[in-house]
């Protein structure tokens, strides 16, 4: 007990001498996030519209401007009609609405001029004047509305694109840690005869292997801390399930891709061929693991080798239970299916890494 | 003397390849034992099984009663071991690494006196790959001492070092053995063998050819010495000196004679009368005793590669 806590200890602290490590471990998920949630992919972009006031506006046309320009969804350029028709043709502008100075409803022509190269844009546009001014219109007969419109956004937890992504960051942060820390230390020290040099003491090979995997866990666990903490404070990231769960399903993809981590220690015979030899696994669960992008986005045949891959089931775990409070029993199948995949790259590990060197 | 490594019938196969054929020697508590031999002859295969890092083939090592291949791990707890190639964990000064490998034993160790014998007290913040080549194996024999082993096995340690930093190195090593520890080397160096070890097994593609005491292996009958000389006026009768007691070969160039010879003191009693006899005199005479070079030779037929 006494030599596995001594040399857990050493390996905590070379992993915190380790600056590479480091950088890998922790600055780049949080710099992937800071880029990531900077980019605000949840507000879809404002429509510009033009306005053009024939004549100096009465009070209704005031009220009228006054509303317009509340509407969240405009950017309102107001100028003289020719200057705002020639920033339509530049497509500057998905509309142009041209009011006369007296709006009263009947023989009034309020003209909204499209641009058909954003239709979205213009039908938009349109749609929103046309509403305004039958209000308008029903305001000014003095008659009252037959219908109210009451919008109630079901969304059911303001869910936005950090909450998708922080989970699926977790979870590939964990796997990059748990493959490349294991299998650059391990390869190197098989190449360079520091393992030969431990099991030329009594040591046994399952302690120090042990005592590796003891500092990866509580790496896993600051990691899953820290980017949970910099998701909820800074990011506004919500988490609702049990932070228990969140810890343990990290853990688990932890083993996962430690076993990964060995059995590539075991196969690569220098450390110049462990990042090829990793990123031939690693690299296409980036983009199919459920990181970035919904596995049910991908196109079918892609989406029936992306649900099986280990990453898949570690994010979806993760994302269940953060986004939607899932428990135990909701992902028992993503833990099923993480376990079985940990059973198979502990055995991988097993067959293909040892201590004594392998001669060909 | 007791022995403290008993070593029978010691094979190592790879397929169809022999490392180590059926070798058999024993070494005695404290002294130094030298096993020499040109690179690739067995002598690493031979000390890594003994220190129960490779099985064998066949045979068996018996370390201070104790059978290797049955008690590997307590044997293991019994020697200290510096492989040629010795290579530690990056980031860890020398004080954590010597007492990270006192706890693989299960001991404690005063890792600043340890690093004070191998005179490597005041580098003890530095990182290995900080070290000269000369500390680096002084580093990895206080590695190899953190158990207070009974046997010091040491591969090669003063490869690729340079003239200073190997008399270092043998001091150190003398000095280990001096505190009663047996110390096991390797070496394909002549004069490294005849200065440390007490004892030599010659080793020849993957056989023991010879095992002796350094000096008797360097009385070995029918080594030559060479006597050179020069004479003050041409001979006469040069070929005189193929005649004399124990001469093999002679060979000349202009004044300078180079005499081979199996019986030195009787060559140079004959040599000096048949200076005498034709008035000639001997200038700059030399004495050129065998070395384990020349031991190697005589074994082998062919010199120690490098």
């Amino acid at each position: 007990m006494r030599t596995l806590a001594i040399l857990t200890w050493s390996a905590i602290k070379m992993f915190a001498r380790n600056k590479q490590a480091l950088f890998f471990t922790f600055f780049f998920p949080i710099l992937l996030m800071t880029v990531l949630g900077l980019i605000n992919f949840d507000k879809t972009s404002k429509i510009d519209v033009g306005l053009v006031l024939t004549g100096p506006p009465n009070q209704a046309t005031a009220q009228f401007v006054g509303a317009l320009k509340k509407i969240d969804f405009f950017t309102i350029h107001e100028g003289i009609e020719t200057d705002e028709r020639q920033a339509l043709v530049d497509d500057k502008r998905a509309a142009v609405f041209i009011i006369p100075w007296s709006l009263i409803p009947g023989p009034s022509k309020v003209t909204v001029v499209s641009n058909v190269g954003n239709p979205q844009g213009a039908a938009t546009a349109l749609n929103i004047i046309s509403g305004m001014l039958d209000k308008t219109a029903l305001s000014i007969t003095g008659a009252s509305n037959f219908f109210n419109v009451i919008n109630e956004e079901v969304n059911t937890h303001h869910l936005k694109y950090i909450d998708f992504l922080l989970p699926g960051l977790i979870a590939l942060s964990v796997m990059q840690m748990s493959v490349f820390s294991v299998a650059f230390l391990f390869v190197n020290y098989k190449e360079k005869g520091v393992l030969k040099r431990l099991i030329a003491t009594p040591m046994l090979p399952s302690i120090f292997v042990t005592s590796n995997v003891i500092t990866r866990m509580i790496v896993t666990l600051l990691q899953t801390t820290l980017f949970i903490a910099l998701g909820v404070f800074i990011f506004h990231a919500h988490v609702i399930g049990s932070y228990w769960l969140i810890f343990l399903i990290a853990v688990l993809g932890s083993i996962m891709f430690l076993g990964l981590g060995f059995t590539i220690s075991g196969i690569a015979s220098t450390v110049e061929s462990v990042p090829p030899l990793a990123n031939l696994i690693v690299f296409p669960m980036l983009f199919l693991g459920g990181t970035f992008f919904p596995v049910d986005s991908f196109p079918a045949w892609l989406g029936h080798i992306a649900k099986y891959l280990p990453l898949t089931f570690f994010s979806d775990a993760m994302r269940s239970v953060m986004t939607k409070g899932y428990t135990i029993s909701q992902i028992s199948n993503d833990l099923l299916w993480m376990f079985g995949w940990a059973i198979v790259m502990v055995v991988l590990a097993n067959i293909t890494f040892g201590f004594e060197e392998k001669r060909q | 003397m007791e022995n403290i490594i008993e070593v029978k019938n010691l094979a190592k196969k790879y397929g169809s390849f022999t490392a180590v054929d059926g070798i058999n020697f024993s070494v005695q508590a404290g002294e130094v034992f030298g096993i020499l031999g040109p690179n690739g002859a067995g002598k690493t295969t031979t000390l890594e099984m003994i220190e129960g890092l490779k099985p064998m083939t066949s045979g068996e090592a018996v370390l201070d009663g104790h059978n290797v291949s049955r008690e590997t791990r307590l044997v293991k707890s019994l020697i200290g071991v510096q492989l040629q190639s010795s290579s530690f964990f990056d980031a860890l000064n020398l004080k954590e690494l010597l007492e990270i490998f006192a706890s693989l034993y299960n001991r404690k160790v005063d890792a600043m006196e340890l690093l004070r014998e191998v005179q490597l007290d005041e580098k003890w913040k530095a990182q290995v790959k900080e070290l000269s080549g000369g500390q680096k194996q002084r580093f990895s024999i206080a590695a190899a001492l953190v158990n207070d082993p009974k046997v010091l096995f040491l591969d090669e340690p003063t490869t690729g070092l340079d003239p200073q930093a190997r008399r270092n190195l043998w001091d150190l090593v003398t000095l280990i053995n001096k505190k009663g520890k047996t110390v096991v080397l390797t070496t394909h160096y002549m004069d490294e063998a005849e200065v440390l070890c007490d004892r030599i097994a010659v080793m020849d593609h993957a056989h023991i050819v010879a095992m002796d005491t350094t000096e008797n292996l360097l009385k070995m009958p029918g080594l030559s010495t060479i006597a050179r000389f020069r004479v003050d006026k041409p001979l006469v009768d040069g070929a005189r000196l193929k005649t004399l007691t124990g001469v093999t070969e002679v060979e000349h160039e202009d004044h300078t004679y180079r005499l081979t010879t199996d019986n030195s003191e009787a060559t140079l009693a004959d040599l000096f009368k048949f200076g005498r006899e034709a008035g000639f005199k001997l200038l700059d005479l030399q004495l050129h005793q065998p070395t384990l070079e020349d031991v190697f030779l005589k074994l082998t037929g062919h010199a120690l590669r490098d």
